[in-house]
């Protein structure tokens, strides 16, 4: 192939985050339909965002391996042989189809490294479109945000189970400041309760004697 | 051992080109990018399932410890790597065999692949057996489709089944060394409406 690897690896790092974005939304709407968490739900039913999560996990591998049908890449005359080298640019035909991803990390693939930095990013990126969808889910399901207003000054609960009955932006602060109060006790019980072998407490008890 | 390990790859695949189908099956599920996706999304699943804040706190803090657990069956690998510069089948039969898959360039033993799917497996199974047996399912199809392309060996596989479990046993071992950090950690996500 006379294509510069870091052509290719930019080509692959755009594609693998869109498979990574798509798939993590998908998997995160599944799991929290599942678990009724609907701060997160981007539709106002649970079976409809369960809908929504498979539906999204298959597009973005259907995709993603579809991709080199109509996009130029290293997957032209010859992606079916094995070696990455030897490959042409341009696009894949249906017979060269499912080996065309197969491309050599130092040919320009993507290393373990670059799709674990990809997929976090694109897992970040998941939630706060859940997070902001959810909230105007949260709006047009029947827990108005009059309703939500109410349950959060008489619920305190945080996390993933405020926001079973919260959107995300009006459970952060609650989770924040239950965090700050709370983080204190959580490091001091912690150390306490620590395994022996445990550094932290090591460290501290050595620097209290 | 070898001669054993060697026949099986090359009986394997010796049905390669018997139905194209399955051989186009096995080059996507041999791809670098779909079934580590498949375990990361299975690692990503099991963070938001919790139904109660206890049940959450447990699936975390084994996610955090399998996410640890991937990355450590990498090095662990890489050190085996060093140890034991096992050439990859093609290498050595290349002549006998029918490569469905580009030909990598690091050692044969233990299967890199197979090593991370079985320590993400073995974190899923520990808080849901029904669905770690699944992830287990998979990782033990990746480790074949790699054993069936021709660029792995059946004990290659096994060894980082192995590895891949062994470091999971084993980093679930050492975070008693970073407690409470883990927790807190866990605590400050949560304090972020993310746990």
């Amino acid at each position: 192939m006379n294509t510069d690897p870091d052509v290719v690896r930019a080509l692959f790092a755009s594609h693998y985050f869109l498979l990574a974005f798509l798939s993590s939304l998908g998997t995160l709407q599944i799991a929290v339909a599942n678990a009724g968490t609907r701060g997160l739900w981007m539709t106002p039913h649970a079976g409809m965002t369960r809908l929504l999560g498979i539906v999204l996990v298959i597009t973005a591998i259907v995709v993603f391996f579809l991709q080199p049908l109509w996009v130029g890449g290293p997957w032209a005359a010859g992606s079916v042989e094995a070696d990455s080298l030897l490959r042409d640019w341009g696009t894949a035909s249906w017979d060269e189809i499912a080996g065309a991803r197969n491309v050599n990390d130092i040919h320009g693939g993507l290393d373990g490294v670059k799709q674990a930095f990809w997929f976090s990013l694109a897992a970040i990126s998941a939630f706060l479109v859940s997070a902001i969808a959810g909230t105007v889910t949260m709006n047009v399901i029947a827990f108005t945000e009059e309703q939500a207003r109410k349950t959060s000054s008489l619920d305190e609960s945080d996390g993933l189970e405020g926001l079973v009955h919260r959107s995300y932006f009006s459970n952060l602060p609650i989770s924040f400041r239950n965090f700050k109060s709370e983080i204190v006790e959580v490091w001091r019980s912690g150390t306490r309760n620590s395994d022996k072998w445990s550094l932290i407490r090591s460290v501290f008890s050595s620097s209290s004697k | 051992m070898t001669s054993i390990d060697a026949n099986i790859v090359i009986w394997l695949n010796g049905f390669v080109g018997t139905v194209k189908v399955f051989d186009d099956l096995i080059r996507i599920i041999a791809s670098d990018y779909l079934m580590p996706l498949v375990f990361s999304l299975g690692m990503l699943g099991l963070w938001f399932s919790g139904t109660s804040p206890v049940q959450r706190v447990k699936y975390q803090l084994t996610m955090l410890m399998g996410i640890s657990a991937l990355s450590i069956a990498n090095i662990v690998v890489w050190i085996f790597n060093l140890a034991i510069e096992r050439p990859r089948p093609f290498v050595e039969y290349g002549d006998q065999l029918n490569l469905l898959f580009y030909p990598p360039t690091d050692p044969s033993f233990p299967a890199n692949p197979v090593a991370v799917g079985f320590a993400a497996a073995t974190a899923a199974w520990t808080i849901n057996r029904k669905f770690g047996l699944w992830m287990y399912g998979a990782a033990a199809v990746f480790g074949f489709s790699r054993l069936y392309a021709g660029v792995f060996y059946p004990t290659d596989i096994i060894g980082g089944a192995i590895v891949g479990i062994a470091t999971y046993g084993c980093t679930t071992y050492l975070r008693r060394f970073l407690e409470p950090i883990i927790t807190g950690f866990v605590r400050l996500i949560r304090g972020l409406s993310a746990a």
